[in-house]
């Protein structure tokens, strides 16, 4: 590779200082050290570094959804392949625009949301859509804090939060049957228009009317829903590897769960909630457990660093809080989904939580030495 | 409080447990300047000829504690800058520089435990003291609430206490037992790892009849040798009274001081790091020209030497010609060139990795051939919380790192940065690069100079009232 990095330094004149590309630094910054590793050394003590940088943090998180992506492919045909394309294109272009206006490094965070975001979405949803949605999230939820590891929201929730509040029919309306094919959709493009788009509810929408889909269908995926989320095994697997890496904290994500399941249970087995279709406690509280987005979010969403709290305590509550509020807004409100709101949610409370938490252990700090 | 954080930085170069004796030198170059001391005091002239033992210079800043010639030779003061030079070395009989009516003028002035003092601090023992809480030197003459006495060097890589302790233990409980009789009833704390291994029980069975001698088990963590971790560890308060601290060495030399009388002149330094062919123990002199070392062990053309460890040794400079007073290891690493291609993606089985973001983290305990290498750019705090779980003082850095930020000292000295122990490990980790130990650094030292400020505005109003009454007071009296 040694050529490419002739080349690098051939070029690199005229995006520094007095060049005539200098505008563009950024944009050959990022390139450059996403080809090859900074040449940086240490200066002062601790005089060796780990080997861990931001860019390896965050590739973890991509190659964590690795499966989902497949399945995404799988289910609804390579369409999903144009989301990402678009997704990325758009997101990286408010990025780079921005670090062009502050003159600052692009940062890797956008990587994560550009894949996270086709994600979470309908899988028929029209492509201006993506674009403008995903756009919207790193404008608002990312840039105008001033990038990443500032930001108070996760961007591509407040993507999807803004997509649902103002096309809330189009969101609707672009859920997709998954292929029940053996083969899948793997080379099959269905959009809007294809014939065998009808639109389907998904198991959230169903379960309103009382109408319970399998739970051992939800627990592989073969049924409507976003694009990524439809799959509990699936997203547990990539999700276990993130916990593994260290890269998602596990506090957050057992929280979450925890007590999404326990909250769900109390109110089944008080008849608050009641599906005559499937009885019992445990069967319901698991099934809804599968349902919809709450393991993606709490696996993918709820686990960003930079949103969620930092200290663990308040990550174990933050998790709770997400979870309950979920639960909440699923059952009792007219949205069939909560995940988005109740993590936006959480998003805000997290400063608030590690607040508390900072507070007490620096009182107890204060009687130390 | 029990102990928290930590993380053992894995890397090529441990030193095993051989101590090569170097070959006299012909040349020294004492520097004048170590960690702690600065030897401005000089005692001798040029020229003059000096037998090992006598005083070269003194420290007038840290209780006169002197710089002692390690051999015979001549002095030369203005060959090397910032350095005594002693020339055509010679290893005669080594003689205490303490003259016998003075030290019955001492004894008939301070009294036996006076007289042990004034000998750990003039025949060269007292500078293996450490005050546990500053990691200053402590007074000799002060007395501490205990004495904590580690045999660990836990940071790669150091001197290691037990390569020294395995040849001298009877030399060992002896230098205990000297050190007993400087307090009244005050506790000896004697940190060890695995307490319940056969070579502490050997220790345990020789320190039996010691009843002030307490053990403390402490484990194989990076930095929990740490004396002001060790401290906290005790529940020990510094508003009690100072806590002495001292590794294997300083009990060895305690015992030669106190015992045989005899100037502590001899190091026992760590070679290893990355870049080191032979990674072991030295035994060798301060003043002992570095070069020779370097020329004997280092096989990498372009490598960076530290004076102490990696995670909070300092770089040896051109300037630097000869092994300092305080030296206790010297590590090598190899300056990084090698850019690599696409190297986040790369599976990573031969790095060592805090997270578990690698293949190695499959993999059992292994070394990785580490350089300098930053590996990554600067970036944003993430708010990863990796800083705050391996910070031993349970300190949050991240915190501290954002408040700095923002330029809220207040808050910053309210969020204890003062009880940071500046092992390195919460830079090390960071994900984003953040130079979070040199902040810290220079946090603590802005904060302590405006104490210090604000202490002296103090003294000299204080100092201004006092005149003021006086004046006042003479004027009545002339009045009356
Ligand atoms: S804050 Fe200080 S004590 Fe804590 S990890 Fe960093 S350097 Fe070590
Ligand atoms: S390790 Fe670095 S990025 Fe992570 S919380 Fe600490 S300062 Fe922030």
């Amino acid at each position: 590779m040694k050529w490419l990095l002739k080349v690098i330094e051939k070029v690199r004149p005229n995006f520094e200082e007095g060049g005539k590309l200098k505008a563009f630094h950024p944009v050959f910054g990022a390139l450059e050290h996403f080809l090859f590793a900074p040449s940086a050394a240490t200066i002062g003590a601790p005089h060796i570094r780990d080997p861990l940088d931001l860019k390896r943090f965050m590739s973890m998180v991509i190659i964590s959804v690795v499966p989902c992506v497949f399945a995404a492919f799988y289910f609804f045909g390579l369409r999903f392949l144009a989301m990402i394309i678009v997704s990325y294109a758009a997101g990286l272009t408010v990025e780079a625009l921005f670090s062009i206006v502050r003159k600052e490094d692009i940062n890797e965070g956008f990587f994560v949301t550009g894949i996270l975001w086709p994600l979470i979405l309908p899988p028929t949803l029209p492509l201006w859509m993506v674009g403008l949605g995903v756009a919207f999230g790193v404008l608002i939820g990312k840039e105008l804090f001033g990038g990443t590891g500032r930001n108070v929201f996760n961007p591509a929730l407040v993507g999807r939060c803004f997509l649902a509040l103002a096309y809330p029919k189009q969101m609707a309306a672009s859920f997709l049957e998954p292929s029940h094919d053996v083969a899948g959709r793997l080379l099959s493009w269905v959009d809007g228009s294809t014939a065998d788009a009808i639109s389907s509810a998904t198991p959230l929408v169903l379960a309103g009317r009382d109408e319970m889909v399998a739970t051992s269908h939800m627990f592989l995926g073969s049924v409507s829903g976003s694009a990524g989320e439809t799959s509990a095994l699936l997203i547990i697997l990539g999700g276990g590897f993130l916990l593994l890496t260290r890269v998602a904290n596990w506090r957050t994500v057992a929280a979450t769960i925890a007590s999404f399941f326990a909250l769900t249970a109390a109110l089944i087995a008080s008849d608050k909630i009641v599906y005559n279709s499937m009885p019992g406690v445990f069967g319901p509280a698991i099934w809804h457990v599968f349902a919809g987005g709450l393991l993606f979010g709490a696996f993918f969403m709820a686990t960003d660093p930079v949103t969620s709290p930092t200290t663990n305590a308040a990550k174990w509550m933050y998790g709770i809080i997400i979870g309950a509020v979920t639960v909440l807004i699923r059952n009792f409100t007219g949205y069939t989904e909560g995940v988005t709101f109740a993590i936006l949610l959480g998003n805000i409370i997290a400063p608030i939580l590690d607040e508390i938490v900072i507070s007490v252990r620096i009182r107890r700090l204060r009687s130390e030495g | 409080m029990r102990f928290r954080g930590g993380h053992n930085v894995l890397l090529k170069g441990r030193p095993d447990s051989a101590i090569k004796v170097m070959p006299e030198p012909k040349v020294l170059y004492m520097p004048l300047r170590s960690e702690r001391f600065t030897f401005s005091d000089i005692h001798v002239k040029d020229g003059q000829k000096v037998n090992g033992g006598d005083i070269l210079a003194k420290d007038p800043d840290n209780y006169s504690v002197p710089m002692l010639a390690p051999r015979a030779g001549t002095v030369r003061l203005e060959a090397v800058e910032n350095h005594i030079v002693i020339e055509d070395v010679a290893q005669r009989e080594e003689r205490a520089d303490i003259v016998e009516e003075e030290m019955l003028h001492i004894e008939k002035e301070m009294g036996a435990g006076g007289i042990k003092r004034y000998k750990l601090l003039s025949l060269g023992a007292w500078q293996f003291f450490y005050d546990a809480f500053t990691g200053e030197l402590p007074d000799p003459l002060g007395t501490p609430q205990a004495i904590i006495v580690s045999t660990l060097s836990l940071e790669p890589f150091l001197a290691r206490g037990d390569v020294q302790l395995h040849r001298r233990l009877l030399n060992f409980t002896r230098g205990l037992e000297q050190l007993q009789s400087l307090l009244e009833y005050q506790p000896i704390y004697l940190a060890m790892p695995n307490i319940t291994s056969e070579f502490a029980n050997l220790i345990r069975n020789q320190i039996r009849g010691y009843a002030w001698v307490k053990m403390l088990e402490i484990p194989l963590k990076y930095p929990y040798d740490n004396f002001a971790v060790l401290a906290r560890r005790l529940d020990l308060k510094a508003g009690k009274g100072p806590v002495w601290a001292v590794r294997t060495e300083g009990i060895l030399a305690a015992d030669r001081a106190l015992t045989e009388t005899k100037p502590c002149t001899v190091r026992i330094l760590s070679i290893g790091g990355t870049g080191v062919n032979f990674p072991s123990h030295l035994k060798a002199i301060p003043g002992y020209p570095l070069k020779r070392i370097r020329d004997q062990h280092v096989f990498e053309p372009a490598a960076r030497m530290l004076n102490g460890g990696i995670l909070t040794g300092s770089i040896l400079s051109e300037e630097a010609q000869g092994v300092d007073v305080e030296c206790r290891g010297i590590t090598v690493l190899p300056e990084h060139i090698d850019r690599e291609f696409l190297g986040f993606v790369r599976p990573g089985w031969d790095r060592d990795s805090y997270s578990g973001c690698f293949l190695s983290s499959l993999r059992k305990d292994f070394r990785e051939r580490m350089t300098t290498a930053l590996r990554g750019e600067g970036r944003p705090c993430v708010a990863c919380n990796y800083c705050d779980e391996v910070c031993p003082a349970g300190i949050m850095p991240y915190l501290i790192h954002k408040y700095l930020y923002a330029d809220l000292i207040e808050e910053v000295e309210q969020a204890r940065v003062d009880l940071c122990v500046e092992c390195g490990l919460c830079s090390y980790v960071c994900p984003s690069k953040i130079d979070l130990r040199t902040q810290f650094v220079e946090a603590k030292d802005l904060i302590a100079k405006e104490k210090e400020e604000i202490r002296q505005e103090q003294l000299r109003q204080e100092e201004a009232r006092k005149r003021e009454e006086e004046a006042r007071k003479q004027a009545e009296e002339n009045n009356e």
